[in-house]
């Protein structure tokens, strides 16, 4: 009896710490929600990439407060409903102590409810068209406010654009950029002479081609979606024999190289490229060729937001001390971290983050030229009471 | 709609629950009460959230069924009708806040626009003569102009993003559960009730001859109409349901990805069944939300590997192939009685011509099939009207009971110009047609064939199955002397050649025509089966005052029956007399020499029955 | 004059997204709803030779090829067994449509690839420059109606086919094998689609949900010529110009919904005027 009693305590005891040991030496797990499937699938691969990579690194590194860390990946489909699954799935299934995630203006609204419920912080590393604002959430990809401007300039001083043509995809990110655009344009003393828009999916531009054509603008601009829409435009304009300047708000690096020619004297403006000359990104360029070899997607200003994403939550975790959300929530805004894009803080109250943004050129061979740097270029007020 | 009938296999097969003894459906209906009850305290919260989200689907799967697995309407469109209801709650909640008044505004626009378009996809949708197909393709092109509609829609419907984080209900997860449940079982309920109901009947007919369903005198049109606009409101429900728990509503929700979800869903769980679409969509949410997570298109490649599969192999669904061994295959047989007869008073002297025929015509392009068609037909009378093939016999039918048929002329019944009306409203002018090939309805038996004929004089119930089926006496007559009334419960499809005839006739006779229309009615009867009918026709000639017309081949039994023929030859009437002054006539036998007439293969021919 | 182009290409470009739909209506009564997935096949064709650094001339061998093996197969194993069952085909080949795209995704993954015009930038036709490949659209589209009158009218198969389309039985009876044309023509619809995949993609771009974008308005000019081609030539000149007319003077989204809608209402109302005699 004795005996039993004895071993029982024991077990207990035994049991106990255990327990206690799994509380502090237990994974902190990262809940990456992305559109694997769906429009955004283009693009996941190369955010999937950079996640697995931060968390490899972080891991080899001991972990965060010593704990070691654990990426669930979740389809949201691109959408809204795909999104709740994912989220659902992630934080009330899978409980995850943070979501991190690049998604559509879609999804990140389906979720933002799901998330308020699970009280999990959230960081939203897309560029978007700004102004979504959440108690859980912040976000560190950039807005129309840091983006448009630098084009629109570049546009009216170098090239003498007095009179601007705007064509966008007809959804929220589309009408939302070019909707700043529009306003800054009108600020700077320039005119907008038309705006068209064609829907979410569609690929021809040519009734939209005439117009410009006969409208005869000084510039383009255009900001349509992801993808098929994107390509099509770019061809369509150059294979109409339009040869005015043209400014795309919505090409990735890897989609302008292999549009090549088509797509040579394009503008763009964003927070990534991969020729960036610093040793961050090169540290990160030479990690991602280690780990990935041949099968690396190219980095890009969707995957690299996602790479310091993490970073900044380790950050935020280490000087909370804790991974209780309302702790980590208060830390977030407090920390920064130095990634291939620079300096990355979010601002605790505005829940943006300032962001040096480059203006570049596509080149006939496909190669970017950056035209000119804006270092630490302000989000404006987004979520400013 | 002809070839739809051909399909009749694949989802009419007799549902096990219609079978079942009521002490066994309550017994189910209990056990799913108590799960739902019971289901928010035995599930985790994310099982909890996704069963919920899985209910509202659910209901609009049941409507899916309904429209497709009944009704014969396969159509990728639903989803725009559950995403209207999301987006009424979305709206509302948005611009008018959250409180009782708007929470009437958003249900009532929830309603109101579901059902204004459904309305208007019924009638782009369903008209006579429309493909089968069209009004799944009209249904393909409703969900791509809606999303891109709410994507265009810019700040006020939050374009692409949707809106969201709208206020809300403010029910605990239990609740919620519950609500989604309970009007999961509901509707499945409902619809239960409406498919085995009588009212039902008439959508696995329409599905399997909507042609003999115009000539019953039933609008097909507007019944799919009346249907798609009722679905249309319970999926708009669910879906308002469904945004105000999850508080999103986005582009998605209307798009035709979520349309075709549902096809998948139900198709792959049992069509035609209700029950297997219920149970699968529940079932198929699960799955995915624990499987499409970390393999999607693994999943989706899977699922359409599947899908195709089964649509090939197994219309019938997965579902209700487990489900086969405990299904109890039992029809009820109502019981026959004589119906009263009607209101209407046989027709007396001063009544209009029964049937009135002014100067018609009936051309394609520049061939005239019927010329200046002139002759009036009285009540009691049975006229014959023969011809060679190919003299417009059955052109003249066509005329006499679709508005729309002929080209030029004046066709009235009973003193009714029938102007271009459909065949349905043509019947209800007191007309009956039994075509030359049984037109019958191939899955249901031969009661229910009979109830839907009755179905303009006696509205059919929506909400229960009548033990006892009345019909008027020739009709019974006709029954007994075929033997039909033995084979009550016998699908029409396992009938012999002339039973179904038998049954056909019974069915037209069964609206209490004024008018009929027969075309070769004894065609492939035997002798025994063709003198009972020559009976019938003569009795309800004289007895009940029929005015009867007859297409016939077979001299002899024109010549028994008929009080008159007319002779049509190259479109063109060229006598009307009594039968044997016709029979006689040196004018026939010389138009019908060097014809194909008397060699018609298996008829008798003119000579054999003047002879 | 900007104009009229954009109406005469646009329309070009809509009878040859649409002719292998209409070659499998017009015989088979069946909407092909696999037919978005059969031009994405056609696109990959295309990018495929030129991604190996062959001539545009390869890619539409390919793309002819492709498109025969798939119509073959297609037919035996799915269409066949649902003749008699057309809305179930209809749902067969719309899963097979899904299962299509799939495997173009698994294989090629989900992104947008390229393929370089054989005729680049534009020319200048009467007093205006234009997009040359648009141009090149005009004369390929009236070649390939061209083509296909001479076979529906001009040949053995084609009289045939005719045949077969008027009454199936009758013609059956006349030994014809009905069941062989059923097949050829469903394999030619599918070789027009893979073709039109594989010349409309350096217009656009390919990635595996090309085809959908094409869907509903072929869908909607097929039921609205019915069963003939040169009414099919006619619908896309009037209603292709429709689409551009809206595009560029009211809207281009709701010129993207023109077709649809106006096929829609044109069936709607057109069946009750023939109803009328």
């Amino acid at each position: 009896m004795k005996l039993f009693l004895r071993s029982f305590t024991a077990a207990t005891l035994l049991f106990c710490s255990f327990a206690g040991n799994a509380q502090a030496a237990g994974p902190i797990k990262i809940g990456v929600p992305v559109g694997l499937s769906g429009a955004n699938s283009v693009i996941a691969p190369a955010v999937v990439q950079a996640s697995e990579l931060a968390v490899e690194e972080i891991n080899a590194a001991g972990g965060i407060l010593g704990r070691k860390v654990e990426l669930v990946i979740a389809d949201d489909g691109s959408g809204a409903v795909g999104a709740q699954k994912a989220f659902d799935s992630l934080i009330f299934k899978s409980k995850v102590d943070v979501v991190i995630g690049m998604e559509t203006s879609a999804a990140r609204n389906a979720a933002l409810p799901i998330v308020s419920r699970g009280r999990v912080p959230y960081l939203y590393t897309s560029f978007y068209e700004g102004h979504s604002c959440n108690r859980w959430m912040y976000i560190n990809g950039w807005v129309p406010e840091q983006q448009s401007a630098s084009v629109v300039d570049y546009l009216m001083k170098t090239e003498n654009a007095k009179t601007f043509f705007l064509v966008g995809s007809d959804y929220a990110f589309g009408r939302g950029v070019l909707e700043y655009t529009k306003k800054y344009i009108r600020q700077s003393g320039g005119t907008v002479i038309g705006e068209e828009y064609l829907p979410m999916d569609g690929n021809d531009w040519t009734a939209i081609i005439s117009k410009i054509r006969s409208s005869a603008p000084d510039a383009l601009i255009s900001c349509t979606a992801g993808g098929a829409p994107n390509v099509s435009l770019g061809k369509q304009i150059k294979s109409a024999g339009l040869s005015m300047p043209y400014g795309n708000m919505a090409i990735d690096e890897g989609t302008a190289k292999s549009m090549g020619a088509d797509a040579s004297g394009m503008l763009f403006s964003s927070s990534y490229i991969t020729t960036l000359d610093t040793p961050e990104n090169k540290a990160f360029l030479a990690a991602m060729e280690k780990k990935f070899g041949s099968g690396m997607k190219t980095p890009n200003d969707l995957s690299v937001p996602q790479y310091d994403g993490i970073y900044l939550y380790k950050a935020a975790v280490e000087k909370a001390g804790s991974s209780e959300a309302e702790k980590v929530i208060a830390a977030m805004g407090q920390v920064s971290v130095k990634g291939p894009r620079g300096v990355i803080a979010i601002d605790p109250v505005n829940r943006h983050a300032a962001l040096n943004m480059y203006l570049g050129q596509i080149q006939a061979d496909g190669s970017l030229k950056i035209i000119e740097t804006f270092e630490n270029v302000q989000p404006g007020p987004q979520c400013l009471k | 709609m002809a070839s739809l009938a051909q399909e009749k296999r694949a989802p009419g097969a007799p549902s096990f629950l219609s079978g079942l003894k009521p002490g066994r459906a309550s017994l189910i209906a209990l056990a799913g009460l108590a799960l739902v009850g019971a289901g928010p305290f035995v599930t985790d919260a994310y099982l909890t959230n996704t069963l919920i989200k899985a209910f509202f689907f659910g209901i609009a799967a049941i409507t899916v069924d309904i429209l497709w697995g009944y009704a014969g309407y396969l159509t990728f469109g639903q989803s725009v009708f559950f995403g209207i209801g999301a987006y009424s709650a979305g709206l509302v909640f948005t611009y008018q806040g959250f409180s009782g008044m708007s929470i009437a505004l958003a249900l009532g626009a929830a309603v109101g626009a579901a059902a204004i378009l459904g309305f208007l996809a019924g009638w782009l949708s369903f008209y006579r003569g429309a493909a089968p197909f069209f009004a799944s393709i009209i249904s393909l092109v409703l969900p791509i102009a809606m999303s891109q509609l709410a994507l265009s829609g810019g700040s006020f419907t939050g374009s692409s993003s949707g809106l969201t984080g709208f206020e809300s209900f403010d029910f605990s997860m239990e609740e919620w559960f519950w609500i989604a449940g309970y009007s999961l079982m509901a509707c499945g309920l409902l619809g239960w009730k409406l498919v085995n109901s009588d009212a039902g009947r008439i959508l696995t007919s329409m599905r399997d001859n909507s042609n003999r369903c115009a000539y019953l005198g039933i609008n097909t049109s507007a019944i799919n109409t009346a249907l798609l606009a009722a679905c249309a409101i319970a999926a708009s429900l669910a879906g308002f349901g469904y945004g105000s728990f999850s508080c999103v509503v986005a582009p998605e929700l209307l798009g035709f990805s979520l349309g075709t979800e549902f096809i998948v869903w139900v198709a792959l769980s049992g069509r035609g069944t209700l029950w297997g679409p219920l149970v699968g969509t529940v079932l198929f949410n699960v799955t995915s939300s624990y499987l499409s997570g970390s393999m999607p298109f693994m999943w989706q490649l899977l699922l359409g590997f599947s899908f195709v599969l089964v649509i090939i192999l197994l219309p019938g669904g997965l579902i209700p192939l487990l489900a086969r061994p405990f299904a109890v295959n039992k029809k009820s047989v109502p019981e026959l009685v004589e119906a009263r007869p009607g209101e209407k008073a046989l027709p007396e002297k001063g009544w209009p011509h029964a049937i009135e025929m002014n100067r018609v015509y009936k051309k394609y392009g520049s061939l005239s099939v019927l010329r200046d068609i002139t002759f009036h037909a009285e009540s009691g009378e049975l006229v014959g009207i023969i011809g060679p093939n190919g003299a417009g016999k059955t052109t003249l039918m066509r005329c006499l009971s679709d508005g729309g048929e002929r080209t030029d002329g004046l066709v009235k019944i009973y003193g009714n110009d029938i102007e271009r009306f459909p065949p349905e409203q043509c019947v209800r002018f007191g007309l009956g047609r039994k075509f030359q090939n049984a037109n019958i309805f191939d899955s249901l038996t031969v009661a229910e064939c009979l109830r839907l004929a009755r179905s303009i004089k006696e509205r059919p119930s929506f909400l229960e199955k009548k033990r006892t089926l009345a019909l008027p006496p020739y009709v019974l007559d006709v029954l007994r002397l075929t033997d039909l009334d033995k084979k009550l419960p016998v699908p029409a499809r396992d009938l012999s050649h002339g039973e179904q005839q038998a049954l056909e006739l019974a069915m037209v006779l069964a609206l209490e025509p004024l008018v009929i229309l027969l075309d070769e009615p004894t065609a492939g009867l035997t002798k025994a089966e063709r003198t009972r009918i020559g009976k019938v026709l003569v009795s309800l000639a004289r007895d009940h005052g029929l005015c009867c017309l007859l297409v016939e081949h077979d001299l002899d039994f024109v010549k028994e029956i008929a009080t008159r023929v007319i002779v049509l030859h190259q479109g063109c009437i060229i006598m009307q007399d009594t039968v044997d002054r016709v029979v006689d006539s040196e004018l026939v036998r010389s138009i019908y020499a060097g014809t194909d007439f008397y060699a018609g293969p298996g008829r008798k021919g003119l000579r054999e029955g003047a002879a | 004059m900007v104009f009229l182009l954009d109406c005469l290409t646009t329309s070009a470009l809509l009878f040859m997204v649409t002719s292998g739909l209409m070659m499998i209506f017009g015989v088979m009564r069946i909407i092909n709803f696999a037919h978005g997935a059969i031009l994405g096949i056609g696109g990959y064709a295309a990018y495929v030779a030129t991604a190996r650094g062959f001539g545009p001339g390869y890619g539409w061998a390919l793309a002819l090829l492709a498109g025969l093996a798939a119509g073959a197969v297609v037919e035996r194993l799915v269409v066949r067994p649902l003749y008699k069952r057309p809305l179930d085909a209809i749902l067969a080949t719309w899963g097979l449509g899904i299962v299509i795209i799939q495997i173009i995704v698994m294989g090629f993954g989900r992104g947008v690839q390229f393929i370089d015009a054989p005729i680049h930038g534009s020319t200048i036709v009467l007093g205006v420059s234009y997009s040359a490949y648009r141009l090149f659209m005009l004369p390929v589209a009236a070649g390939t109606s061209a083509l296909l009158f001479l076979l529906l009218n001009k040949t053995r198969f084609g009289t045939k086919t005719r045949a077969v389309i008027m009454n199936e039985e009758l013609a059956a009876s006349l030994g014809i094998n009905s069941e062989l044309i059923r097949f050829l023509s469903f394999c030619l619809g599918a070789v027009l689609g893979t073709l039109a995949g594989a010349l409309i993609s350096p217009l656009f771009s390919v990635d595996p949900y090309m085809g959908i974008a094409w869907l509903t308005s072929s869908f909607m000019l097929v039921m609205v010529s019915g069963y003939s081609f040169i009414s099919l030539m006619l619908t896309c000149l009037v209603f292709g110009a429709a689409q551009v007319v809206i595009s560029s003077f009211v809207n281009p989204v709701l010129g993207g919904m023109t077709i649809a809608v106006l096929a829609a209402t044109t069936l709607r109302l057109r069946s009750k005027g023939f109803s009328r005699g």
